[in-house]
């Protein structure tokens, strides 16, 4: 026999690959596989290698060969205290700040949604929709804001005086500006909106009968909150405190802002400061992240999956009786309307604010200047630009930079979003539609510094992964599972039988995909593409290790003149992140009417 | 013309059979119904000749030309097989008007364009919707949407023309009257018609022959009539006509030849059959249509009534004979009180005779009962 295989066979095979949706899901599996857990191989291999420069000196060994000196060097190396100082202080720092950031996330984000639906508090409708944005904000906005605000010439490496110290006189203590308290508080505050959103979520698709049959039976309202309604919601307070954790344990401009002035490292500053010099102990801690944040969210995988059980969604139920809050309730109202404010609406002002005084701590109007905005030839300022943002060519190039690299990630992303929610529903039970369904998932998983690095190990390995194509990769592949989980719901709403009318009649199946498919779900598929374009814009510790020099983003930008101290120039591209983020998030919401507080969130 | 044959086709999804070693010819310009309770492969069986499901085993054939054999390795793809498809759901495209759900298919035949309009005009005219021409499949009733998916189907000319339970999501009068439309549209078209459906009554209604299939397994691929009249097993009298065929259970005391003498309700019975009676074990059930267990006064079998049930034209009456339950058919309008003592008779020589066994038909004729 010339062939080994039979007619049958044969057959079988050609049938397997004449279905485009097993094409779609090979070929992922394939591409998601070298994608994440090459990469994942590669950084557990430079834990135990000798890379150049300062390791090879201190090792001793030449370049390239094995060692274990870097595990040994950061778990267990009690000279100068080395361990403690690099491994388990930042370790402890960051399960502490992490703990509780996600305790205040819960506490005001879960409060305010218990407000939100379940009493009569007024001023709902604003409450509500301002509440989300320090979601969509970039995570330093807050951190920022918190620095210029409170700092100090007493605390830190203070220089300057803040707006509190210059214009109220009263000088923070140091606790309070930098450190422990204000990282937790400032993540807390973040990812309330987070929490806001989920477990608001569950008590407003809550079946209201079950409450009222408790009522029925003459159940008093703090029992019913202790018996019925926690007990529902407990799985989204789990879920929601696990995901704000591990979110949390991974952030990185939070604490670089908030901590670094006063020596207070968590786990991903730590990293960054090590993975120039020390590469190996880098990638180490950068496994010790991945391996807390896999693990925890495969924790909360089992819990979300089961808590479909809980929440029926019967759309019949009436509105419950609300709450009165009788004589609480203006005051309530009050107090979150001005916090609201101050946590979304003063930042802005102030990094307004910053971006036109030309001295320090001096908030007079003399003291004032649009030339950080629209100035030429300042080289009186000796702030390493000499002219204002909106006309410097370096500026403008790293938006660019940062608006291609947005539209590429969404590009990729969004597209294979599509095909692979379309090869995953089409074969939904399969085996293979299960195995690309969870690797597309895994990045989620990863928190972004960690995979930065894995991204950096693997490019200095593979030729030609350097600059915008690596930032493009990983871009595309960290925000793969916001787009796949979109091309999974609109495919799911989708009955069969639509395409198969098309099949029928002899459509193509690109014709199918862009003259049906496409076309009915618009607004999911869309939502595909858009998230991972917003993310990508204020994205910055996924980019800061492979941003090449040359080439900055304008969020790496930021870092490197916050770091040099340039305030005003600072301010003013923190300002212009932060609007075109919005702007992108108002016309992605206004056009398709897909909104950042539907996604996946992180 | 197009005849389709299935030899031995089998569907497996993992180790569940859905379809089991089906053998079934499909004469040319007739109406075939595929018949069964939900989860008994009806729909399978119809997406596999339409090309869009892959059998496991068999070989499929329309109009002479394999379509597909697991044997040879041979499947051609629905588009290549000149089929028309009517779904469940209409399966109407929801951004597309009423014209450009039609015209799409032709477009992709790559018809003129001219033709394409003609045509188009042409299956509005028949199906009667021309005014909802410009109209999206929203912004209209589910009978006028199964209208428009009727003539996106037909639009093509299909050779053969599936239907998957096309008039489940309509209201019962509307129903009706698609059913009257369907049946007018299989002589007009002169195309070969197979329907899927869990209704009895469409599939007696509507069909040339009817299929009737169970947990993959052909029972009975006959006429309408003859699988009401002469149901080959227990699963097809039961599962066909309505109100249901009446089974009493019984001993068979003495089987000679198409004689064979019975106790049955406490007494004896001779059921004569047409044919020698075969494969007959010790028990026995006898099956009696309704309308064949009259209610007559000095008929042989007594009983109580236990709930009369008029529809206006004929009323159905339950009665209690021992601890059997026995269903008889009134034609007008009469009304029993409950527990009144009342007596039956069985009528007719279609009582059917089945093995209790094995379920199968062994035999039908007519009943005599003794004392």
């Amino acid at each position: 026999m010339l062939n080994p295989f039979s007619a049958r066979q044969r057959a079988r095979v050609r049938a397997f690959f004449g279905k485009p949706a097993n094409i779609i899901l090979v070929a992922f599996c394939a591409v998601l596989s070298v994608l994440t857990l090459y990469p994942l191989i590669l950084l557990l291999l430079e834990t135990v290698t000798v890379h150049a420069g300062k390791e090879v000196t201190s090792i001793k060994l030449p370049r390239g060969s094995f060692t274990l000196y870097s595990l040994k060097n950061i778990f267990a190396t009690s000279r100068f205290n080395y361990s403690q100082l690099t491994f388990y202080q930042p370790l402890f720092n960051t399960l502490a700040v992490a703990l509780t950031a996600s305790l205040i996330a819960i506490l005001f984000g879960g409060g305010v949604a218990w407000l939100i639906t379940r009493t009569n508090l007024k001023c709902k409708k604003f409450i509500s929709s301002v509440f989300v944005f320090p979601y969509i904000m970039p995570a330093w906005t807050l951190a920022t804001f918190w620095a210029t605000f409170f700092k100090n010439v007493n605390v830190g490496a203070g220089t300057s005086n803040g707006i509190m110290a210059a214009v109220f006189g009263i000088y923070m203590p140091e606790w309070f500006v930098y450190g422990y308290f204000p990282i937790s508080l400032v993540l807390g505050l973040h990812y309330a909106p987070f929490a806001y959103i989920l477990i608001g979520g569950i008590l407003r698709n809550m079946d209201a009968n079950l409450e009222e049959a408790a009522t029925i039976l003459k159940t008093r309202r703090w029992r019913m909150m202790m018996r019925i309604t926690l007990p529902i919601v407990k799985p989204a307070l789990l879920s929601t405190l696990l995901l704000v954790f591990s979110s949390a344990m991974s952030a990185y401009s939070v604490p670089i802002f908030l901590g670094s002035p006063v020596r207070y490292y968590v786990l991903s500053t730590k990293m960054m400061s090590l993975i120039n010099n020390f590469p190996g102990q880098g990638y180490i801690i950068a496994a010790v992240m991945i391996i807390f944040g896999v693990s925890i969210l495969a924790v909360n995988q089992k819990i979300t999956g089961s808590r479909k059980s809980y929440t029926t969604v019967t759309g019949k139920s009436s509105q419950i009786s609300l709450v009165n809050l009788r004589g609480g309730n203006w005051p309530i109202a009050i107090i979150l309307t001005v916090l609201m404010i101050l946590v979304a609406v003063v930042p802005l002002i102030t990094f307004a604010l910053e971006s036109v005084i030309i001295k320090a701590g001096d908030y007079s109007l003399s003291n004032m200047t649009l030339d950080f905005w629209i100035g030429r030839n300042l080289n009186y300022l000796d702030q390493g630009d000499s002219t204002g943002i909106l006309l410097s060519a370096k500026v403008l190039k790293a938006l660019g930079y940062s608006l291609l690299l947005a539209i590429t990630c969404s590009v990729v992303a969004g597209t294979s979003g599509v095909l692979v929610g379309y090869g995953i529903v089409k074969r939904r039970g399969s085996k293979l539609s299960t195995l690309v369904s969870n690797l597309s998932f895994f990045p989620y998983l990863m928190p972004s510094l960690a995979f930065g690095a894995i991204y950096l190990a693997m490019s200095t390995r593979v030729p030609g992964l350097q600059g915008f194509a690596v930032l493009a990769l990983i871009g595309s592949v960290k925000y793969l599972p916001f787009a796949s989980r979109s091309g999974v719901n609109a495919m799911l709403q989708l009955s069969g039988e639509i395409e198969e009318a098309a099949v029928i009649v002899g459509v193509p199946w690109y014709k199918r995909m862009i003259r049906i498919l496409f076309p009915i779900q618009k607004s999911s598929f869309l939502s595909g593409y858009l998230l991972p374009m917003v993310s990508c814009m204020r994205e910055l510790s996924l980019f800061v290790l492979l941003v090449p020099t040359s080439n900055t983003l304008l969020t790496t930008m930021l870092m490197q003149y916050s770091e040099k101290g340039w305030a005003q120039f600072g301010n003013a591209i923190n300002l212009m992140i932060i609007i075109v983020v919005l702007l992108v998030n108002f016309l992605v919401n206004k056009v398709t009417g897909a909104s950042i507080d539907k996604g996946v969130g992180g | 013309m197009p005849e389709i044959i299935l030899k031995n086709v089998t569907k497996r999804f993992g180790k569940f059979v859905a379809v089991d070693n089906l053998d079934l010819y499909i004469a040319d310009r007739s109406f075939i119904t595929l018949l069964g309770p939900s989860g008994c492969g009806k729909t399978t069986t119809l997406r596999m000749i339409a090309g869009l499901e892959t059998p496991t085993e068999g070989e499929i054939l329309i109009d002479g030309e394999t379509v597909f054999s697991a044997e040879k390795g041979i499947n051609v793809p629905p588009n290549k097989r000149d089929v028309g498809f009517l779904f469940q759901n209409y399966a109407l495209w929801p951004h597309m008007t009423v014209y450009q759900n039609i015209a799409f298919g032709l477009e992709n035949l790559k018809w003129e364009k001219k033709k394409i309009k003609s045509r188009v005009e042409e299956m509005l005219a028949l199906l009667k919707i021309e005014q909802f021409v410009k109209r999206y499949p929203s912004e209209l009733s589910g009978g006028q949407q199964q209208r428009v998916a009727i003539a996106r189907t037909l639009a093509p000319s299909p050779k053969v023309l599936f239907m998957d339970e096309p008039l489940s999501n309509l209201d019962a009068k509307l129903r009706q009257e698609m059913r009257t439309e369907l049946k007018r549209l299989h002589s007009d078209t002169n195309s070969t018609f197979v329907y899927v459906t869990h209704d009895q009554l469409e599939a007696m209604t509507l069909s040339t022959q009817v299929c009737l299939m169970n947990n993959g397994l052909l029972q009975q691929y006959d006429p309408p009539l003859k699988i009401y009249g002469g149901p080959a097993n227990l699963f097809v009298a039961e599962f066909v006509g309505n109100p249901t065929m009446n089974f009493i259970p019984a001993d068979v005391v003495k089987l000679e030849g198409n004689r064979v003498e019975l106790t049955m309700l406490g007494k004896k019975a001779l059921f004569q059959a047409r044919d020698n009676v075969e494969n007959l074990g010790e028990k026995a059930v006898l099956g009696v249509r309704p309308e064949f267990l009259p209610i007559q006064d000095g008929g042989a079998v007594k009983g109580h009534v236990y709930s009369t049930l008029p529809t206006g034209m004929e009323t159905t009456v339950k009665v209690t004979c021992g601890d059997t339950m026995l269903t008889s058919v009134v034609f007008g309008n009469v009304d029993y009180p409950v527990d009144m003592p009342i007596s039956l008779s069985a009528n007719g020589d279609q009582l059917m005779l089945f093995d209790q066994q094995s379920g199968n038909a062994v035999g039908q004729g007519s009943l005599t009962i003794m004392d």
